[in-house]
Parts: structure tokens; sequence; C-alpha cells
């Protein structure tokens, strides 16, 4: 019997044919790269990673399955538009999480998405993002992919921000002027104008796309230099659909094929530091385990998270899977999750930058309860 | 305090003109700017806004049934693609609304006298946030700012919260057009053809979470159920209704009775109501549409929105680190006036002048602020013949007064969450913001501001250090880049 409540580490028979690869990567290694793509809206982990081996799905879900999920093992398929990342999962370079959240269970997108960020029990109670925090006790720097700095990245360290302007009749500000402006400036605002002007310095960049794929490529780009950022945050909205969400193909699916080239353009910009990568998604919550009335699902709680990069050394599902029946669904409506998706960040730090598990739980989740799977994910 | 005019006008609205006039006494000045006129100037300030550039809700249903009737033609003609597109691209140009609505909303803010009742527009139109669609709802965001937001600041808050969730764009945006009680006709009947259809909770949550009690209130999740049951049978397919839209026939599909008017003030749908009683936070509602007004009534008058409601308005106009005292000064009104939102504003204005703190501006804030301030003629290049001061010569509006605001990342016609624009200062602080913030600068410069940087550094009280990188500046554009990137005028 698999569909019950017990530890799986299960190898994707189907997908195991090569063998190993070998990185020379070890627990001493500090050059990691992280990058997470973060998914905004709560993606539905169900329906990018179906428990198809789990009679209850079918008995939950009517529509909302995509006609031919890739089997993965018995119990997981993916959804068939994660092209790239079953590759990688082929190749050992990737690994999926399972009935994962982090902690919180109030289904609203903005409390959620405020915690999925600063990596703490409570909303809105600090000012900075986990990764920031992780970033400050490693002493690296980071890059975001976006026109704001997401609160995820925030905290002492620097970090700059890479989302090329489009306005007509106008071009990079020049430097005496930036130091001009920054000169009337204090504290971060100063230092914004400062970081802004050193990144004119590093040369000009007349690449004007600005799509997640492009961004994907800058990103690698600029993270494969030596003095490069270690960390990159991508942003890809608007999962936040609650009808006809699309089974096989349709909204939330396009968003998959999306997700999936990102990884896949990500591979191919990091170029060598890829073995020394991991790349991670992270959403808010999870959906409704039923469809709504309108082929959508709600807010839910347990999700999926994807990682991909070659630290990993061996792919895997790792899951503690919760069961889909009425029974052992969280409030009657939602997939368990059974692993504080901070215990997978946390891993990936630990992987990346060489960090201690005691260390990060303390320093950056500030949260002692909080397990250590980095032998599941990186062992 | 703030006593001197300049510093006022910009804290409280879009600031002055070098040729605005003030009366000296600012009591004077903020008796009327609580007077709402709901008068659009004319483009560049000329006269009034034209009338064929307002759009009724019917105008924008009509414009939007033309421009799809036409694409459907074309889709069904032998042409070849390239024809196909220049056809749908003009019937599209032909029949867009939303580039008008963003002209205007561009001319109110820069030339409005009425500059607090402006301000007043931006934050009441992001609390109540209707993300982008251009298949749909640009073409209606403008009605839901400016002829339902803009004309309702001075009843009460319930009426404007009842009108904002009746309103199709609101209703489209967070899904209600897709709801249906589980025990509807509708859903009934759907389900025997093998159809799905039942529930949708979207708007029902933020209408909790987000415009009323806030998640402070603590309800629960058969709450949103429950306010979700009442609301099902509101908002009507707006898309299938589109494409079959006639003004002569009613649409059989969705209901014999609904006419083109009931579909736009009145989109109630029986056959898709939830029959029975449903308790929300304690309280019992009644079947029928009526229940929807009462609970919006008890959601509107409840403590945690008075609360909830005073906090985001001090923030807006004082700033992130606001008092609790100063935001209870605005709560003891609220509560005192049951909602009046004219009460609430005075307090909010009375509030604003008295503090100590600074608000980190939002970016079009600053920017109108910025243009207003400067005397720039809109944001039109004249050395360049590239700007969009006037709308062009073949009759048809630019996409850049739009574009811009896309670029500086503060759109109210952009795809975005219901949360609406941050009013966090780190949220605004990044490279590529300040990049934005100096291009957007210079194109000011370009648009023949009457005052220099130096001058503005002289009216609006520049520290000295500020006044000594302006003076260090080489040319007179760059000595005005450096007043408007300046910190005195990103906050205020």
């Amino acid at each position: 019997m698999i569909n019950r409540r017990h530890f799986l580490k299960v190898m994707p028979p189907a997908l195991a044919l090569s063998g190993y690869p070998v990185h020379g990567f070890t627990k001493d290694a500090v050059d990691g790269r992280i990058i997470i793509i973060m998914l905004q809206g709560g993606m539905d982990g169900l329906l990018a990673v179906p428990p198809i081996g789990d009679d209850d799905l079918f008995k939950q879900r009517k529509a909302l399955v995509a006609a031919n999920p890739l089997k993965l093992n018995p119990l997981f398929g993916i959804h068939p538009n994660f092209k790239n990342f079953s590759r990688l999962l082929k190749i050992n370079e990737a690994s999926i999480v399972h009935a994962t959240s982090f902690p919180y269970t109030g289904r609203s997108h903005f409390e959620g998405q405020n915690i999925s960020q600063i990596g703490l029990r409570k909303p809105f109670s600090v000012d900075t993002g986990w990764l920031g925090r992780a970033m400050d006790v490693a002493k690296i720097t980071g890059k975001a992919m976006s026109l704001d700095a997401p609160l995820l990245i925030r905290g002492a360290m620097e970090f700059d921000n890479f989302y090329p302007a489009s306005i007509s009749n106008t071009s990079k500000p020049k430097n005496d002027l930036l130091n001009l402006i920054k000169n009337s400036h204090d504290e971060d605002m100063m230092k914004t104008f400062e970081k802004l002007n050193q990144s004119l310095m590093q040369g000009s960049d007349e690449l004007r796309a600005r799509d997640p794929l492009s961004l994907a490529s800058k990103a690698g780009e600029a993270m494969r230099h030596n003095d490069g950022p270690r960390v990159a945050v991508l942003t890809i909205p608007e999962f936040d659909d609650h009808s006809s969400i699309g089974s096989t193909t349709g909204h939330h699916p396009d968003l998959f094929t999306l997700l999936d080239s990102v990884f896949g353009q990500l591979k191919k910009s990091l170029k060598e530091t890829w073995k020394d990568s991991i790349v991670l998604t992270t959403t808010e919550f999870g959906r409704t385990v039923q469809e709504n009335g309108s082929e959508g699902t709600d807010h839910g709680y347990g999700s999926v998270g994807l990682l991909a990069g070659g630290l990993i050394k061996q792919s895997s599902v790792v899951a503690n899977w919760p069961g889909l029946s009425n029974k052992a669904l969280f409030e009657k409506r939602d997939l368990y999750a059974t692993i504080d998706y901070r215990s997978v960040c946390a891993a990936c730090i630990e992987a990346a930058f060489g960090l201690d598990h005691g260390l990060i739980i303390d320093k950056v989740f500030q949260d002692k309860n909080i397990k250590r799977t980095y032998h599941h994910i990186f062992g | 305090m703030y006593e001197n005019k300049f510093h006022w006008a910009r804290k409280i609205g879009f600031g002055l003109r070098p040729e605005d006039t003030i009366p000296d006494n600012i009591d004077v000045w903020n008796k009327e700017q609580l007077k709402i006129s709901n008068v659009d100037l004319g483009l560049n300030g000329q006269g009034q806004w034209p009338d064929n550039f307002n759009f009724s809700l019917e105008k924008r249903f009509k414009r939007l049934h033309t421009y799809r009737t036409k694409e459907k033609k074309y889709d069904n003609d032998d042409i070849s693609l390239d024809e196909k597109n220049r056809l749908r691209f003009a019937a599209r140009d032909e029949n867009i609304v939303h580039l008008y609505d963003v002209y205007k909303y561009w001319n109110n803010s820069i030339y409005g006298q009425d500059t607090f009742h402006q301000r007043l527009v931006h934050f009441w139109a992001n609390h109540f946030t209707v993300g982008g669609s251009n298949n749909f709802r640009n073409y209606i965001i403008g009605d839901l700012i400016f002829n339902t937001i803009a004309e309702n600041l001075d009843g009460s808050f319930s009426d404007l919260l009842q009108k904002v969730t009746l309103h199709p764009g609101m209703l489209d945006y967070l899904d209600n057009v897709h709801s249906a009680g589980e025990n509807s006709k509708f859903t009934y009947t759907m389900r025997k053809e093998g159809k799905t259809a039942g529930l949708n909770d979207n708007l029902s949550r933020e209408l909790l979470e987000l415009h009323t009690v806030s998640t402070a209130k603590e309800y629960s999740e058969k709450d949103i159920k429950n306010t979700a049951m009442i609301l099902a049978g509101w908002g009507l397919s707006v898309s299938d209704y589109i494409e079959n839209f006639n003004e002569e026939k009613s649409y059989n599909n969705i209901s014999k009775n609904i006419t083109f008017k009931k579909f736009i003030y009145k989109p109630y749908n029986k056959n898709k109501a939830e029959p029975g009683s449903k308790v929300v936070l304690g309280k019992s509602f009644s079947s029928g549409p009526s229940s929807l007004y009462k609970l919006i009534k008890m959601l509107a008058e409840d403590d945690f929105t008075a609360k909830h409601l005073s906090r985001k308005l001090a923030i807006h106009f004082l700033g992130e680190n606001v008092s609790k005292e100063e935001i209870q000064e605005i709560y003891k009104v609220w509560k005192a006036s049951n909602g009046d939102l004219a009460e609430v504003h005075k307090v909010t204005l009375k509030v604003a002048q008295k503090t100590k703190i600074k608000k980190f501006l939002w970016p079009t804030t600053w920017m109108f602020q910025c243009i207003r301030l400067s005397g720039a003629q809109f944001i039109s290049d004249k050395n360049r013949n590239n700007g969009f001061g006037k709308i062009q010569k073949n009759g048809l509006p630019k996409y850049e007064p739009l574009g811009i605001l896309d670029e500086i990342g503060h759109n109210f016609w952009s795809s975005r969450q219901p949360d609406g624009y941050s009013e966090k200062k780190q949220d605004w602080v990044s490279t590529e913001h300040f990049d934005r913030r100096i291009r957007i600068a210079s194109r000011i410069y370009a648009a023949n501001p009457s005052i220099s940087g130096e001058e503005i550094a002289e009216i609006y009280g520049f520290s000295d250090r500020t006044k000594m990188a302006i003076s260090s500046a080489k040319t007179s554009k760059d000595k005005f880049i450096v007043a408007l990137c300046s910190p005195e005028l990103m906050e205020v």
C-alpha cells in the first residue's frame, strides 16, 4: 500500500536511467548559488504533480487532472508541460517535495505571501526575508530580477535589481548625475543610488526584454561570474486564478510551461555554475483538493515544491504523503502539509552556502523545531 | 505642522502649479478642498473635459461590443492574416476606452484644483483594486474610478462599498460572475448536463479581508462560505453577454428576463442564487438579493472596518510610521459619524496637518507632483515632438500615458493582486525604481517646465546639502533632475 501515512522517499524507477552525476561537491564547499522562483497566487500542487497512484485523487477531482501525466513512480506523476523539468529528473538534477507548505493555514494570499518571504509563523512581523537573513549569515550578495526589491531578499546584505526600463527618449543615467543625487540622500536611499551607479559601471546593457525567460537568462549570466551575486529571485505571478484554470491545457498549465522553460533557461545560462546551484520554487499555499463550481480551485494549504540544480545528486519525490480521502484532508478540504517547507529551504541554504543546520534554523528561521531534511534532498 | 502652503498642498494633494493661487489662510483652502465638484478639467487644464471622452457604462459596453463584433467578422472573412490583423487593430483602436480614461487620470492629477479629492480617488481606487484585462476590464475600470468612486466620496462608506461590490468590474475581477449557489437552479441544470457549477469564494474572501473587517476580525472559513452564498447570483457572465449583446433583445442563455439595463445596474440572477438563510458573523440573512445589501451594511459598519480603514487612511496621507493616537482620532470620527466619508476625510486632513511624520510618495504621486510644481506641460516633449500633450490628429489617443504608468510600476489598469499597491517605503526603494525616477525627471524637463531646479529648491526649502548637489550639477537639465529626485520631493 502506497497510500498511507509513511515517509516515502521514492526513486522514480522509470526515470532512473542514467548513472548519478558526480559534481565534486562536498559539504565544505560554500560557493553555491540559490535561485528562488516565487509562484505568486498559490500554485495548485495536485495539478502540477498529481498523486496518480492515490485513487482518492480521482474521487475528489473530476476535471482538474491532466489527461496524460508523466509517471514518476507508483504514486506520483508530473504534468506533461514540465518537459525540461522531467529531463532534469531523469539525469538526477531535480527533485520534488510534495504535501508541503510554509506554516500558514489562514488562506489569505497576502498573509501567505508575507510568510513565504519572511519565513516566520506570524505574518508581517519583520521587515526582512528569510533569504536576506541567510545572505547576512553567509555574507553574500544577491540580485532581484524585478522592478521592486522583494521582501524575501531583504536583509543587511546588499542586493540590486535587474528589470530594464522602456521609456522612450530616455537613457541610462550618467555616473556624475547619479553621484550628485546620491549625495543628497541618506541611508538606504543613498545606498540604492550608489548600487545603481555601480551596476551602470558594470557596462552597458541594452537588452530590453523582461519576461521571466529573459530575466532567467540575465540572472544566470550574472551569477556565472566569480564576483557575481550568489542569490537571485524571480517571480512568476498570476497563479491566482479561480475559474477555468485548465487541466491538460489552460491557464495553470500555461504557467507550468513558463515555469518549466525558466528551469531550462537557468540551466543553460548558469552554464558550468549549474553544478553548484539549487533552484527552488515557493508559493503561498496550495489549492483546495476538490474543484469549485467554476472549474477552478480555491485557497488551500499543502502544495508542492520543485527543486533543480547540480547540487542535487539523486532525483526523488520527497513526501510524507497524507492521502486524499475526506478524512485525511486538512479541515476536510485541503491537502495536508506534512513537511514544513522551511525545512526544505534550510536544506538548500545548507547545500549552497555550507551553513550548519542549527545555525540556519536559529538565525534564519528562528524556530528550533525545524527538522533537517538535507539528507533527503541532497544526501 | 504644515504651515507652508507648498508643502501642505503636496502632503494631501498633488501640489501647486507655479501659477496656482492659494489663500494665505490654509484653512480657507482646506474648506475648498473638502467640497467635491466632480467637474473634470479639459486637457492641459483648458475648459472642461470633452463630453465625447466621457464614457457611461452603456457607452463602454457598446464600444466593446462593436469591437468584438467586428473582430469576429474579420476572423470569418476570407482575407490574408496581415489584413485581418490590420483590421482587428483598427477596430480595437476606434473603440478603445481606457486610454481616454488614462488621459483623464493624468489630467485630473496634474491640473485638478480639487487636489485632495483627486488623491482620495487614488486612495480608494487602490483600496478597491480591480486589476486590468484587455478583453474586458480595461473598458470599465475608468467607470469604477471616475463614475463610481470619485462620485461617491462624500456619502457613507456603506454606500460606496455597495456600489463598488456590485460594479461589473469587481464582480468579474474577483470571479463572482462564475459563482452559483450549490443548491441553485443554475447549478442543478448545469450538473444535470454534466457541466460544472457551484460556489466561488474569491470575492467573499476579499470583501472580508481587504475591503472591510480585515483578518483582525478572526472570521471563520464558514463565514467566508456563507458570504459567498449571499453573493451568489450577483454578476453575470460578462464576456458571453458582450459577444451576444444586442440592445433590442434580452440575452436568453443567461436568463430570459435580463435586459442590458438590468445587466449593468442590478446584475442579479436569482437562478444562480443560493436558497435558504445564511449566517455570517453570527447574524442570519434570509434569501433574496436584499440580503447582500444588509450584509454589506453590516460589514461597512463593523468596528473592525472602522479600525482597518482609519489606519489605512492615516498611513496613506500621514506616513507608515503613523502613531496610534493619530489613527485613533480618525477612528473616533468614523465611529461617531458611522462611516460618513465627508467627515472621515475632513478629520484625515486635520490630522495630516498636525503630523510630524513623513510619507514616501507613490511613484505616480511623485511624478504628478513634479510635473505640477515645475509647471511642465502635461508631459509632452515639444522639442522632439513626440509627447502626448494632445490627443492625436486622427482622433486616437496614444498608448504612452499608460505605458509610463506601467514603467514606474504603479498602474491602476495593470493586472495585479487585489490588495493593491503597497504604502511601505521599502517596497518602492530599488535600483530599478530609482532608474525610472531619473528617466521620468528627464522627460519632465523636456516638457517645458516654467521653473528651474534652483527655483524648486528655494520654493520647497531644500536642505543645504541638496542645494549643494543641485548647484554642483553642470547643466540646467541635470540640476532639474537632481531637484526632482531629491529626498525633499520623494517624501513629504
